[in-house]
């Protein structure tokens, strides 16, 4: 083991999954509350600078189409990720995302830890957060395309259902994105840039590929298993070139800086909106 | 190379199944307007579509013109309750003027009064003016037989005029939704009342886990941070 060693934690089809779920996600939170916040003096110039009400929801609808497809397509590809010959350690294994047992001990021995009781837990490939991450996603786009689709056709659905449902779709799809955009800006990217072990950026979802050392400091299970497997020899990665790491720190930064804006004003405008 | 092509062509090809999916069901390549429709029954083929009581064809006992010697209810407290059961009666929503008798109404804006009315996405959002559903004067109550807004013809006579093809089921649509936390809303729209408890619960249960947890840990990973340096200096010396 030279100690340059990189590892491959996405292939270059899942960062395209991820890069297309930031694009989406924030065409999807800028038009959102262009429309929300339409009563308030900001919501108005973000419309005006959208190019209209009409221009506005116009776009959220074919993003939303885009970001269903996305989803379905997704789907087609985590299934081709299982392997259907040995399906138990594929969903069950440590390199599975379904949440197992030890992702509940980890997260009680990481509680401790936070108290000075104890180590930090020896996480395997995926973090229980990073699987909360996931999965979070996975529910939350199904809830906003279904109510998403239902107002986008209310007279259509108000011949499936009655018309009240429409009421509870505006409800859901509003707090889901509310929901989604809270834990994204907050949370989300307290992880992935703020933290201090990722500070300034952590890269690993625009390189593909990370040092052993930090999934050895990181990650100690997943680390073992690859020293253990002769899954090392075989890889040569090269660290991402220069121009690439600055197009994505720029890049990272600007989706962070975009996305605190809007953060900050949605919470400083949510007391002229009724909400309530 | 050959792997990734086992991939990238499958994931092609369902994205335009997808579209193309998506497309028949909703988008352009889906039938005329239900309204465009030209049936022999419309009647029957109209309920076929609905989800609602079926009024249509029944009729009411129709209301009288006046009530010459009944008061305006609700105005004027009296000892005894309006209603025979002592429950309060919105009784005003079966008036042909709802607003008769009340002092000072000429003159006054509907906002004045109606505050929680204004609150809506035709009022705050698609600038809708309250006559544009509720008419001119004088404005009936929601109830009255003859009332635009009564749900047996909100449809055709109010929502109808700007949603192409609206039915019933669609007039059911809440237009003035009460606050969707409140006791009202608990009473009249429970549906609304506890959706709005359980994404609310979610959102701060999510917040009240992820919060702390992440903070925690950033400021435990500063002092284990800290400490690592401290002992790599202590190797190096
Ligand atoms: C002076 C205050 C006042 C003003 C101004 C006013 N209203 Fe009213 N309105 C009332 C009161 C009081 C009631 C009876 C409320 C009840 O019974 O719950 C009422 C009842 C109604 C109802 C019937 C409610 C039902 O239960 O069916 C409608 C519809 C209505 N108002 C619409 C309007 C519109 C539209 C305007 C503006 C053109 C307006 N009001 C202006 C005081 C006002
Ligand atoms: C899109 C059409 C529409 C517009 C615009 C509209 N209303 Fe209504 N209004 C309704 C309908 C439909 C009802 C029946 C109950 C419901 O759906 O909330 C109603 C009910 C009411 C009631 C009865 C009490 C209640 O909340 O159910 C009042 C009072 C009222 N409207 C006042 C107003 C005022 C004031 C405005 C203008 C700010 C206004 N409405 C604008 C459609 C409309
Ligand atoms: C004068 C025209 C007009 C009338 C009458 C009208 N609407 Fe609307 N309605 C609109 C417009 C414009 C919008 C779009 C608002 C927007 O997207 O900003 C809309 C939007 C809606 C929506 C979508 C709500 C959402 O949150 O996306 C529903 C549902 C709806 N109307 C129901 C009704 C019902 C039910 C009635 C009859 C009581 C009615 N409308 C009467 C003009 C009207």
């Amino acid at each position: 083991m030279t100690p340059m060693t990189r590892i491959n934690r996405f292939t270059v089809i899942e960062r395209m999954f991820h890069l297309f779920l930031i694009l989406t996600f924030l065409v999807q939170t800028v038009t959102g509350f262009s429309r929300l916040f339409i009563s308030t003096i900001w919501g108005k110039n973000l419309t005006a600078a959208l190019g209209g009400a009409e221009t506005s929801i116009t776009i959220h609808k074919w993003i939303g189409i885009l970001m269903i497809a996305g989803f379905m397509v997704h789907t087609l590809y985590l299934l081709t990720r299982i392997n259907w010959g040995d399906l138990k350690n594929s969903l069950f294994g440590p390199d599975s995302l379904i949440p197992n047992r030890k992702d509940a001990k980890d997260l009680w021995k990481r509680i401790q830890w936070f108290f000075g009781l104890g180590e930090p837990p020896r996480m395997d490939r995926w973090a229980y957060w990073e699987k909360f991450d996931y999965w979070a996603v996975y529910w939350g786009m199904p809830l906003l395309a279904v109510t998403g689709l239902m107002l986008m056709y209310p007279i259509l659905t108000s011949r499936i259902m009655p018309g009240w449902t429409i009421n509870i779709a505006v409800l859901l799809h509003r707090a889901e994105a509310i929901l989604a955009i809270t834990y994204i800006f907050i949370v989300h990217f307290y992880i992935g840039h703020l933290r201090p072990t990722s500070f300034p950026m952590n890269e690993v979802m625009f390189s593909g590929s990370l040092p052993l050392e930090e999934i050895q400091k990181e990650k100690p299970a997943w680390a073992a298993r690859l020293n253990q497997s002769d899954a090392l020899n075989h890889r040569s990665i090269n660290p991402p070139a220069r121009w690439y790491r600055v197009f994505y720190y720029v890049f990272g930064y600007a989706v962070l800086g975009f996305g605190i804006y809007l953060l900050i004003n949605g919470i400083i405008y949510s007391r002229y909106i009724p909400i309530h | 190379m050959r792997k990734k092509n086992r991939i990238c062509k499958p994931l092609i090809f369902y994205s335009v199944l997808c579209s193309v999916l998506l497309m028949t069901a909703f988008g352009p390549l889906s039938g005329p307007v239900f309204a465009q429709e030209e049936l022999a029954s419309a009647i029957r083929r109209y309920k076929g579509y609905e989800v609602s009581t079926g009024y249509y064809e029944e009729y009411e006992s129709l209301p009288r013109r006046q009530r010459p010697f009944v008061d305006v209810p609700d105005l004027r407290s009296s000892a005894f309750p309006y209603s025979t059961t002592s429950a309060s009666v919105r009784s005003r929503s079966h008036l042909a003027d709802s607003h008769q008798g009340i002092k000072f109404y000429w003159g006054r804006r509907c906002e004045d009064c109606h505050i929680h009315e204004t609150l809506d996405i035709h009022t705050t959002r698609a600038n809708l003016t309250c006559r544009q559903c509720h008419g001119g004067e004088p404005i009936a109550g929601i109830d009255h037989y003859y009332s635009p807004l009564n749900p047996i013809r909100r449809h055709a006579y109010v929502c109808a005029k700007c949603h192409e093809g609206a039915g019933a089921s669609f007039a059911g649509y809440l237009v003035h939704e009460p606050a969707p936390g409140s006791i009202k809303a608990k009473e009249e729209f429970p549906v609304l009342y506890y959706s709005y408890w359980f994404m609310s619960m979610l959102l701060i249960g999510t917040m009240a886990f992820f919060l702390p947890h992440t903070i925690l840990m950033g400021i435990r990973e500063l002092f284990g941070k800290k400490k690592e340096e401290k002992n790599d200096t202590d190797d190096t010396h």
